[in-house]
């Protein structure tokens, strides 16, 4: 066992020095200029040759700790398409409440060409160098690079210092060019400890030793005198080869959930002679952490300003059911969400309360402590919304939202009401996202699935006659539930009716639209129904003696979605959804059906995606009943080819035709 | 009496008081206003004190009430300042529909943001904006702000109505000026408006717009001709700290010569001889121009640095040459200076660069423009050059500075000149293919697209474009085809004759659609029109057809064996003022026909009444693009 250890290391320190190619700034050879195209990617217009980056600590008698993150590059242009990266911006942070801002120099740029033969070098000067004022807590830093075209190499660097040890700079392996070497050092003194989380870990190799660190500072009382602190510290080194670009795909739920990275978030610290102090090694800790925060456990305390409106409004109201049926209602018409993310209060529960705007935070703190004084228990979820990435392992950083949770008659109820429409278990879909962590005043946590468990349904019934010349009428009747009334209000709610048909009417060329009335539009709880009459002139062909009609009339999907030859990634569905189409065709008068489409039931492994057809003739109707579910939110990227294929084969069974003859 | 006169003076300051604050009320709007709005300018007054040639106030007062969720933006509460102007004054009160105020919002609660776009490396503009979270609607917000600047070279244009779904009660301008700085105005698209000038002499000018009610944005609508404004500008003025004149664009274009562009087109001498060792012993101006633009396409990018006068004077052409990158006014000037190398004469330009043709407005001599070209005489007429470009073809402007009024900057003066229109039948496409069937609706087929005028922008990228976005674009431009694969593609850029092919192999599973013994397929596989045209409900605006276009295609069919034609489309031809479409089928023998389709949309101007003629038009072109051939299988 022990052997085998130790073999292990070898080996890894024998594959790291294999593959370590000293690279340094300025040493560009005539080769690298000449290449023509990206051995590994000829289509790629850029690529990064090398990036060399580490992350160490600094000590100033003043200001105490701070991370400096040195990050140097060299890329080449390959074509003019590549010419942005001879721009590089950096943005960085300031306006912390006690930290100075952080800090950001560039060096070492330059850039290379070849003419006639020999290497050109030109520096970038102070006139390449730009800093802006973003707003009040960023700035950005950025380079442009003389001399460039299609050809040059271009080589950077740049030093970033921060005073928040909270987290380090996020770390990225992966470009949306290729990336040929990627080494990240890192080194922690022992009395911090930092969690290190990789996205896609097996593409990366990481070594980790002690070894001895020291500090410099100066000396308070004497100038001009050094002092020294030596210690034990942590020495990370993380190499990568070969990464190929980083490229979009459709359906993904948020393509940085898939770029090779690793962040640092602070977990302890182990000072000599104090106690050790945690920050979120466990989810308990980052539970801990989190509510001991003023912004966080204090403004869950807080209820003084609650109370005289929840008397007055909980007033002969007794079961729980309709408490927080009256109370989430209340917040959610109460307070308006400025947009603004994040898991802490902003102004304060208090003031937002009066003013009856504020952050995600401010909302639901604000409808958690109702709920709570109303005697329904209640606790903060965090979360992460999509656009945000993926939670997995134990930290705080990575949530950037909290909803509430409750429970009723063991049934658990997940809120937000910083949206309009959001209802029981129906949130915003941003923020189905994994999992949240649900967490107690006690310092116990626990984890939330937020991937929807449920259908939500779309039904569509329509009962339609052909006309003379055949064009159709008839009636349409759309039911909508859960998720899928949820986007329907969110995108048509207080749309000006006339603009809404215009928008159905475009949507469905042809169409024409009477009689429209629309039920239940504003309560969230209930399933939004819509009706009309309608006519539509494009839907028969009529060739020779016979009519040629789609089953699903104007509703036929024509394209798969699915048009990728190779998939990368998982596919990302949003939630669990059910349609329903039932159409009754009326057989007209001197016609006689000669053929309908076949029943069919199509269903892919696990069953990922189902779809069930069936047409029958019934007195003088045909009838058509379709229902096609998909029950997952994500799937992985092997099921790709059985979708694609799914996908065809209800879409062309969706476009067969029912022919009609003249009798 | 006396205690009348006590209860009289109280009721009046009552009165007073509430009417200061049921003023706005959003009760008061009348249904007119309220029609098709999202929000409702219940007063929006510019005042504009220009009090010498190099100092200008703006003082801007805007009620707004705004009426739901999408009306937001009509608050526009926000101002643009740099080194050369200056916010005095920014402030904002909310009221609720009853007009009680809710909040006032101080300049310390707007926002500060720097105001470069993702394009921009550097600039030194910036704006302060309102970031307010409405708590009710209809609510009414106050807006006030002044400004003070020295940059008298820009007067504000005045929009009495700045925006669609949006109505105006009120719209007030007052400017006044000194008599002796040559003020002028001139009004455009007022005919549809109420809006009366209430004051109009040598120092003061005035005019009041009400009661407008919201307009629809409709499809197609001519570009800049549908708002009302007002321009408005000096003849001697003040920019960046140059004074100017302009009098005339012959005064104009010079004062711009003289104050922005001598002086900046030195270059090294090795960079001199280096452009006339290549331009060699080419004697005609025109392709010495056309190896200089070479030269320029290796050498350069674009980037775009704006800071104080660098928004309007070119970098140096010598530091354009070290450094390699400059923008649009940077990269024509060294152009400039590159040609003047070779003894060829060339122009910088000033322009509107936009997809929809903005004219500078010939008769209204002032500082107009976004962009910068280069301008070649060329016998009578110009070449003119997109210099932030690294891949057009030489003198290639089509979608972006075609088709409009420039201003040519000679060192003697101004001249303005119309830029090369793409005329309707060059902007063609021409596909010749085939492609053939099997008896499970398997397709296979060849074609080569060459694409010419105006349609070569939209194609030739392709050639660079990566992979994945060459696939995403196939599947998109032949998205009628499920299933579709490429199999092969090339392509040839001819930059001379600004053409570009492309030869492309599909392939698709179940395009014809089996069942009971007969398959159906849509015979225009190949180039289906695009882009439904909306219905509009009593449309008011005219529109236009900004640029003509002609595709043709010939493609044989090969049709599957065991199978007999059940029916074939007839000829179908329609003939009317937005153009012509045609569709054949020759029929070669049983299994062969030939497909051929014309399609030519002419570029005008139409009446709003004709809109629903022309959607008419495309709706039949539409459906007789989806037109099918049924086959019946042999028994």
């Amino acid at each position: 066992m022990k052997i085998k250890l130790f073999v292990n290391f070898l080996f890894v320190v024998f594959f790291l020095n294999a593959n370590a190619q000293e690279f340094k700034l300025g040493k560009v050879s005539i080769k690298e200029l000449e290449e023509k195209a990206c051995p590994n990617d000829t289509t790629a217009s850029a690529a990064v040759l090398f990036n060399k980056a580490k992350t160490f600590f600094k000590y100033d008698i003043k200001f105490g700790f701070s991370i400096v993150t040195e990050n140097s590059y060299r890329i080449k242009i390959y074509k003019k398409d590549g010419l942005s990266w001879a721009n590089y911006k950096l943005p960085y942070r300031t306006g912390y409440d006690k930290l100075n801002d952080d800090r950001v120099e560039f060096s070492d740029g330059v850039t290379y060409n070849i003419e006639n033969g020999k290497i050109v070098k030109t520096k970038l000067n102070r006139e390449g160098v730009f800093k802006t004022a973003i707003n009040k807590n960023w700035k950005e830093a950025t380079i442009t690079m003389p001399n460039v075209k299609a050809g040059s190499i271009i080589e950077f660097k740049y030093i970033l210092i921060s005073e928040n040890i909270v987290e380090f700079p996020d770390f990225i392996f992966q470009y949306n060019i290729p990336v040929n070497s990627s080494e990240y050092d890192v080194d922690i003194p022992g009395f911090f400890v930092y969690k290190g989380v990789v996205k896609r870990p097996s593409e990366i190799i990481s070594e980790s030793k002690v070894t001895r660190g020291s500090l410099q500072f100066a000396n308070e009382y004497t100038v001009n005198k050094t002092e020294s602190v030596s210690f034990e510290q942590q020495s990370n080194r993380h190499r990568a080869y070969y990464i190929p670009a980083l490229k979009e795909e459709p359906f993904v739920d948020n393509i940085e959930n898939y770029r090779i990275s690793i962040q640092h978030e602070l977990e302890k610290t182990q000072f000599y002679q104090e106690p050790v102090k945690d920050y979120s090694t466990t989810w308990e800790g980052v539970a801990k952490t989190i509510y001991l925060d003023k912004d966080f456990g204090k403004e869950l305390k807080e209820r003084d300003y609650i109370t005289q409106d929840l008397a007055r409004i909980l007033k002969n109201v007794n079961s729980q059911t309709e408490r927080l049926d009256v109370i989430f209602k209340f917040v959610q018409n109460k307070m308006n969400w400025n947009h603004k993310k994040g898991y802490y209060t902003d102004k304060g529960v208090k003031q937002a309360y009066i003013d009856g705007t504020g952050n995600v935070a401010e909302i639901n703190f604000i409808l958690i402590v109702m709920l709570n004084y109303a005697g329904i228990p209640t606790n903060p979820v965090l979360l992460s919304t999509l656009d945000n990435g993926v939670p997995i392992f134990p930290n705080r950083t990575i949530f950037n939202y909290v909803i509430a949770a409750t429970e009723i008659d063991g049934k658990q109820i997940l809120l937000d009401a910083t949206n309009k429409y959001a209802t029981n278990n129906i949130l915003p879909t941003y923020t189905l996202n994994w999992t949240g962590r649900l967490l107690r005043e006690d310092g116990t946590s626990e984890i939330i699935k937020l991937e929807p468990k449920f259908l939500s349904k779309k039904g569509v019934n329509m009962i339609v006659s052909i006309g003379e010349n055949g064009a159709l009428s008839g009636k349409f009747r759309v039911l909508r539930t859960d998720f899928e009334a949820f986007t329907f209000r969110e995108k048509y709610e207080g749309m000006n009716q006339q603009n809404y048909l215009e928008k159905v009417e475009n949507d469905f060329p042809g169409i024409q639209i009477t009689d429209y009335n629309i039920e239940n539009s504003k309560e969230a709880s209930k399933p939004v129904i819509e009706n009309f009459n309608f006519t539509i002139d494009n839907q028969c062909e009529i060739i020779g003696d016979k009519i040629y009609i789609n089953p699903q009339l104007f509703l036929a999907e024509t394209k798969n979605p699915f048009v990728q030859e190779k998939r990368e990634f998982p596919i990302y569905f949003g939630y669990p959804a059910q349609e329903k189409f039932n159409v009754n065709i009326e057989i007209p008068k001197g016609y006689a059906v000669e053929s309908i489409p076949k029943a069919i039931k199509l269903q892919i492994r696990e069953n990922v995606v189902s779809f069930i057809f069936n047409a029958v003739i019934l007195n003088n109707t045909i009838q058509i009943a379709i229902v096609k579910e998909s029950n997952k939110q994500l799937v992985s990227s092997g099921f790709y080819n059985d979708l694609k294929s799914f996908f065809q084969q209800m879409i062309d069974k969706q476009n067969e035709k029912i022919i009609l003859k003249k009798i | 009496m006396n205690f009348k006169l006590v209860s009289f003076v109280f009721f009046f300051s009552i009165s007073l008081l509430s009417a200061q604050k049921s003023e706005y009320t959003s009760l008061l709007i009348p249904d007119s206003l309220k029609q098709n709005a999202n929000a409702v300018v219940r007063l929006d007054q510019i005042d504009i004190l220009i009090s010498s040639q190099r100092n200008m106030n703006v003082k801007n007062k805007r009620v707004v009430t705004v009426l739901n969720e999408k009306g937001q933006e009509a608050i526009n509460a926000y101002e643009h300042y740099n080194k050369k102007t200056t916010v005095e004054n920014i402030q904002a009160t909310v009221f609720d529909a009853f007009g009680n105020e809710i909040k006032k919002i101080k300049r310390k609660d707007f926002r500060d943001q720097c105001a470069t776009d993702g394009g921009t490396v550097f600039s030194d503009s910036r704006y302060i904006f309102l970031d307010y979270t409405p708590t009710q609607y209809p609510f009414t917000i106050i807006y006030e702000s002044e400004i003070e600047t020295s940059t008298t070279a820009f007067i504000p244009q005045w929009f009495p109505l700045n925006d669609y779904q949006l109505s105006v009660e009120k719209s007030i301008l007052n400017v006044s000026y000194p008599d002796n700085l040559g003020f002028k105005k001139m009004e455009f698209n007022f005919a549809n408006f109420k809006i009366n000038k209430t004051v109009d002499s040598s120092t003061k000018l005035s005019y009041i717009a009400t009661n407008i009610p919201a307009l629809k944005q409709e499809d197609y609508s001519p570009a800049y001709s549908v708002l009302p404004k007002v321009m408005m500008c000096l003849e001697l003025f003040h920019l960046e700290g140059v004074d100017g004149t302009a009098k005339s664009w012959k005064e104009y274009g010079q004062w711009y010569s003289d104050k922005f562009l001598t002086g900046t087109t030195e270059l090294p001498e090795e960079t001199k001889t280096k452009i006339k060792n290549l331009v060699g012993q080419e004697k005609d101006p025109i392709k010495k121009a056309a190896i200089v633009y070479k030269y320029l396409q290796e050498k350069s990018r674009y980037v775009s640095i704006q800071v104080g006068i660098g928004g309007w004077k070119p970098m140096l052409a010598n530091d354009v040459d070290r450094l390699g990158y400059g923008d649009c006014k940077a990269l024509s000037n060294y152009t400039r200076a590159l040609l003047n190398a070779v003894d060829v004469p060339s122009y910088v330009t000033l322009l509107y660069g936009d997809r929809d043709k903005h004219d500078i407005q010939s008769d209204f001599v002032s500082m107009q423009g976004n962009h910068m070209i280069l301008s070649i005489p060329n016998g009578d007429n110009y070449v003119f050059l997109e210099c932030t470009s690294q891949d057009n073809p030489f003198g290639y402007q089509a979608n972006f500075t075609d088709d409009r009024t420039v201003l040519v900057v000679k060192p003697d003066g101004g001249e303005i000149v119309r830029t090369k229109n793409y005329e309707n039948k060059g902007n063609a496409q021409s596909s010749k293919g085939n492609y053939s069937l099997v008896e499970n609706g398997d397709f296979s087929g060849n074609i080569e697209i060459v694409s010419q005028g105006s349609q070569y922008s939209q194609k030739y990228r392709l050639e660079t474009t990566q992979p994945t976005e060459r696939e995403k674009h196939y599947k998109e431009y032949w998205d009628n085809i499920n299933n579709l694969k490429i199999n092969k593609t090339t392509f040839s850029n001819d930059k001379d004759k600004i053409s570009f092919t492309e030869n492309t192999a599909i392939s698709a599973v179940n395009y014809g659609i089996v069942s009971n013994n007969k398959m159906i397929f849509v015979v225009n596989a190949f180039n289906q029109t695009s882009g439904v045209i909306k219905r509009i409900r009593n449309r008011k605006n005219p529109f236009e057809i900004q640029r003509g276009s002609y595709d043709t295609d010939e493609i044989a069919v090969a049709l599957p064996t065991g199978f007999t034609i059940e029916s074939l489309p007839t000829t179908f031809e329609l003939n009317t003022k937005f153009g012509e479409y045609k569709t054949e089928i020759i029929q070669k023998d049983n299994n062969n026909l030939i497909y051929k389709r014309s399609i030519f949309i002419k570029k005008g101007i139409y009446k709003n009444t004709e809109y629903d003629e022309f959607r008419l038009f495309m709706e039949q072109i539409s459906r007789n693009d989806n037109a099918k051939i049924i086959l019946n299988k042999n028994q």
